[in-house]
């Protein structure tokens, strides 16, 4: 047997030291990628391991100004499917199919696709999601959300609006205070396998969601609700398209209520409240475009008669009117080479200017626009506001359609006098008259108020610019007190409120093109009148049969005013009918 | 001992072989070393396993129960065997050696598909991976014929002689797996340059074998994929395994995340049970766990070593040089893979990685290794 020689020996520790030689080597890479690399692999791996899940955010409640809920949140769920959970994919696609109404080649196609998370439904009703939850299905999640809620279904749709899928503001309040109302989603950091299956007790990280901010807006509901009655009234009665009605108080702009009728239901937005029919998608969402408008401030109109507290308001400021002043109406006008007609064609004959705003005279308001002059009209459009955008908080406020300044001619300034040939929107208008009777301070309309946090800490109080002074008191006052002439004895009669002195003015404006019988009535009305607490405009669009705003607008104003100023603590006064009496 | 010196000088000179080891050293310090690894293997296998086991399975301890079985087959094969005169292997050595080889041959033409290359035989309710069995053949019989001319080995004809054989079946192994063939080529150089008193004959061969390896890998495209996956790991998508090693030992830290506390063996890193274990090793235990496993390894190759040079006769010792060169390469192997210093191959880390057939004759291997220890010579 041969031996193991020295040579054989020798060469064996060269090959041990050749393989140590290596495994040195080899420790030191170890210790470059551990230590040297350390962190880069590790925030490499982690990135990998780590997923977030939100935790969702309730989104903050809108509520009216005594704190009823106007939107809230109720608890709905969302249905999602992980593909390498799921044991049996026939039973989840049946079940699904036939708890969700959703077609089961919809389902496959989600049941099939490989990714970590396929979302099936959200804003499924949280009775369906127990339902679902009960068959107890490998792979199907059921995550609980909040879906917005609108408790009175169809209140002051056009003004709250509503929330996307995502809860996100779409029209409306829920828009113009989104990042209000939208809390700041939370999240937790859980780790993974690589089929993103989460792994018990590793949840690292947790950031707890903050509520969104309730805001509280001027709307009273009780108000709203009754005004809302009133107007879909009217809207049958007179088989009209729509009603449209501003409560607000003229001293500092906060709206009581703002209707639009009909309005649609918030809850189900995508269902049309008319039987309009559409045959395609694009018709539909113009439809349904048309009924999310809110008329008092997305459209424009001409203002009519009621427009002729403007004129009036100018004339004054300018010094060339009195009240006593005398005018003739022969039923017409001629103005340049045109000859423009009085609503009363037989004319109201000789008569003072107070006669003349009673009866709505349009020669009378004719003569005092020629006397204020272009220049100075328009001074006083632009002191009213109405060249401009009232700033309401709301979204897509349009703004008015006016003749340029230098292209008004004679006839144009006399037409302009009572009303026709520009438009303004509504919300333009009551704003106007509001600077007119509260002694001249031009307010911005609005409904936000303030908002609190979810702990009910106030954590902002809107405040809006009032601008002062665009008209003389005096002014004012001259003005107040015509407009409780007229309807205290002219026009707007059917305006009256047992025990309340209310100034008002009617208009009933034609709506383009002339002569198709068309017509928006209307009456603005203010209560008290010596010291305006109140102030209404009432829009009848398109009314069938009587038309005149007098006779049919003016009576849902007295109405309305009847059940909400003792509602709104101003007490009756009957001093007047007194003083006459004696 | 005297009794036995004489015996031999009595015997004729071909004397019939024992098959009881007559020998009384026992190395119980490698077996020990062996034994902890194989025990570590264990709890590792079971830890890098039962996530996915589980999940795959339903059962944790899948894997884990099935390598259990195969330690403790193992283990009780490398204690018998060490009680075997290892003489006794020579008169296996052809036998074994062309039995092998016909089954690698068998294995291309039959064998069944697993993970992508055919490397698996069954027969009856075994199935093994012959490659496996290719290597300890191949120990046995380099070992053998170098002890028979060893006095000629001087001469570069009858090294070529001698190696003739063995790398033809190497040739046969490296057609489905490279890796197994460039680890025999590495056992029959490894014994005969243990063996052979010349060193040029060895410069020669490893100018040869960096050449004809370079020009093997430039020729074969799917050999070039994995050069290129490895010089750009991040971004090529054959990368994705050896990248997520890294990302697993890079996560290791100094203490490592603590045992069973692997997130990358969550299906991140494909089988992590399987060649790519150690990075998981060293992502529970950190660089002090992994090091302290490479140490390991060279204290069991130092222990070796021993055993080589005090070896009784130049067979027992050229026997424990090529299970040396069979453990020490695999170990370098793995270890340069999962760290991305050479292109990913799939070898297994010995006594650790998941695999029955591996495991067991790495055991009989070092059973063998015992019985040459067995014979050793201690001077008082």
């Amino acid at each position: 047997m041969p031996e193991v020689k020295t040579y054989n020996r020798r060469k064996m520790v060269i090959l041990f030291f050749a393989v140590l030689f290596v495994a040195v080597f080899l420790i030191g890479r170890l210790g470059y990628i551990m230590i040297g690399r350390g962190e880069y692999y590790s925030e490499k791996a982690q990135a990998l391991h780590e997923r977030e899940r939100a935790i969702k955010a309730p989104r903050g409640r809108i509520l009216d100004r005594n704190g009823v809920v106007l939107a809230g949140n109720r608890p709905v769920c969302t249905i999602s499917v992980i593909h390498s959970q799921i044991t049996d994919s026939e039973q989840v696609i049946e079940v699904l199919s036939r708890e969700l109404g959703i077609s089961e080649e919809t389902i496959r196609e989600k049941v099939e696709k490989v990714s970590s998370r396929e979302k099936i439904k959200s804003n499924v009703d949280k009775v369906i999601a127990d339902t679902i939850r009960s068959y107890h299905l490998d792979g199907v999640m059921v995550d609980e959300d909040y879906r917005r809620y609108y408790p009175f279904d169809d209140m002051a749709s056009k003004v709250l609006g509503f929330t996307g899928s995502d809860n996100q503001g779409i029209v409306g309040l829920e828009v113009e205070y989104d990042s209000v109302l939208q809390g700041t989603d939370g999240y937790i950091l859980t780790v993974t396998d690589a089929n993103g299956i989460e792994l018990a007790n590793t949840a690292e990280a947790r950031q707890e969601p903050v509520a969104g901010n309730d805001l509280y807006i001027s709307i009273d509901a009780n108000i709203q609700s009754y005004v809302q009655q009133e107007a879909e009234k009217v809207l049958i009665a007179k088989e009209a398209i729509g009603v449209s009605i501003i409560v607000m108080n003229p001293q500092n702009g906060e709206i009581y209520a703002m209707v639009n009728a009909p309005e649609y239901n918030l809850n189900d937005p995508y269902t049309l409240n008319s039987d309009i029919t559409y045959t395609t998608e694009e018709e539909k969402q113009n439809a349904l475009n048309q009924m999310w408008r809110n008329f008092c401030i997305n459209d424009t109109y001409e203002p009519g008669s009621i427009f002729k507290t403007v004129t009036a308001t100018a004339a004054f400021e300018k010094g060339v009117l009195s009240v006593e002043d005398t005018f003739v109406c022969p039923g017409y006008r001629i103005v340049g080479d045109r000859t423009i007609r009085c609503h009363k064609t037989t004319g109201h004959g000789l008569e003072t200017f107070r006669q003349g705003i009673m009866n709505s005279c349009n020669p009378v308001f004719m003569d005092v626009g020629a006397r204020v002059g272009v220049e100075d009209m328009y001074h006083t459009y632009e002191q009213l506001g109405l060249m401009s955008r009232t700033g309401i908080d709301l979204p897509g406020e349009a703004t008015s359609i006016m003749h340029k300044q230098e292209d008004v001619k004679e006839v144009d300034l006399a037409i302009m006098s009572f009303g026709q040939s520009f438009q303004i929107t509504p919300m333009q208008l009551i704003t106007a008259v509001s600077a007119i009777v509260n002694g001249g301070n031009l307010v911005t309309p609005h409904f936000g108020m303030y908002a609190l946090d979810a702990a009910g800490n106030r954590i902002e109080t809107y405040e809006y610019p009032v601008e002062n002074g665009v008209i003389s008191e005096e002014t004012s006052a001259t003005m107040r007190d015509l407009l409780e002439s007229v309807v205290a004895e002219g026009s707007g009669r059917r305006g009256q409120v047992e025990g309340y002195r209310i100034a008002g003015k009617t208009a009933t404006s034609e709506k383009l093109p002339r002569g198709n019988g068309k017509y928006i009535s209307s009456f603005i009305g203010i209560a008290p009148a010596d010291n305006p607490q109140v102030i209404t405009l009432v829009l009848i669009n398109e009314p069938t049969g009587i038309y005149y705003g007098g006779t049919i607008a003016a009576p849902v104003a007295q109405r309305i005013y009847e059940n909400i100023l003792p509602y709104l603590g101003i007490e009756p006064v009957y001093e007047v009918q007194d003083s006459e009496a004696e | 001992m005297r009794e036995e010196m004489q015996e031999n000088q009595n015997q004729p000179r071909r004397k019939r072989i024992r098959f009881w080891n007559p020998g009384e050293y026992f190395d119980y310090s490698l077996l020990f070393i062996v034994v902890f690894l194989v025990g570590f293997g264990l709890i590792m296998v079971y830890s890098t396993s039962s996530y996915t086991a589980s999940l795959d399975y339903g059962d944790a301890a899948y894997f884990f129960k099935k390598q259990a079985l195969f330690a403790v087959m193992g283990i009780a094969a490398m204690l018998f065997i060490s009680k075997v005169d290892y003489h006794f292997l020579k008169r296996l050595t052809l036998i074994a050696f062309l039995g092998i080889g016909i089954m690698t041959l068998a294995v291309l033409v039959v064998g069944s598909a697993s993970g992508g290359s055919t490397r698996w035989l069954q027969i009856g309710p075994i199935r093994f991976q012959p490659s496996e069995l290719a290597k300890m053949a191949i120990i046995m019989y380099v070992a053998a014929a170098t002890t028979a001319q060893v006095w000629k080995l001087n001469d570069w004809k009858v090294l070529v002689k001698i190696m003739i054989p063995p790398v033809i079946l190497t040739g046969f192994i490296a057609i489905e797996n490279l890796s197994t063939a460039i680890i025999c080529g590495v056992i029959i150089i490894a014994i005969l340059f243990v063996a052979s008193p010349k060193y040029s004959h060895f410069i020669f061969i490893a100018g040869v074998g960096v050449l004809g390896g370079g020009l093997f890998l430039l020729t074969a495209g799917y050999r070039m994929d994995r050069i290129d996956a490895w010089l750009n790991l991040e971004t090529h998508p054959k990368g994705y395994q050896t990248l997520q090693a890294l990302y697993a030992i890079g996560s290791g830290g100094i203490w490592g995340k603590g045992l069973g506390q692997s997130i990358q063996k969550m299906d991140f890193i494909p089988e992590a049970h399987n060649d790519m274990i150690f990075s998981v090793i060293c992502e529970e235990l950190g660089i002090v766990g992994g090091v302290s496993l490479i140490l390991l390894f060279i204290i069991l190759i130092w222990r070796l070593m021993l055993i080589v040079v005090n070896a009784r006769d130049l067979y027992g010792s050229l026997l424990v040089v090529g299970v040396l060169a069979h453990v020490a390469v695999q170990v370098l192997i793995n270890i340069a893979v999962v760290t991305n210093t050479i292109p990913n191959t799939g070898i297994p880390l010995p006594f650790i990685s998941y695999g029955g057939t591996s495991l067991v004759f790495l055991l009989v291997e070092m059973g063998i290794v015992l019985s040459v220890a067995r014979q050793i010579k201690i001077r008082k």
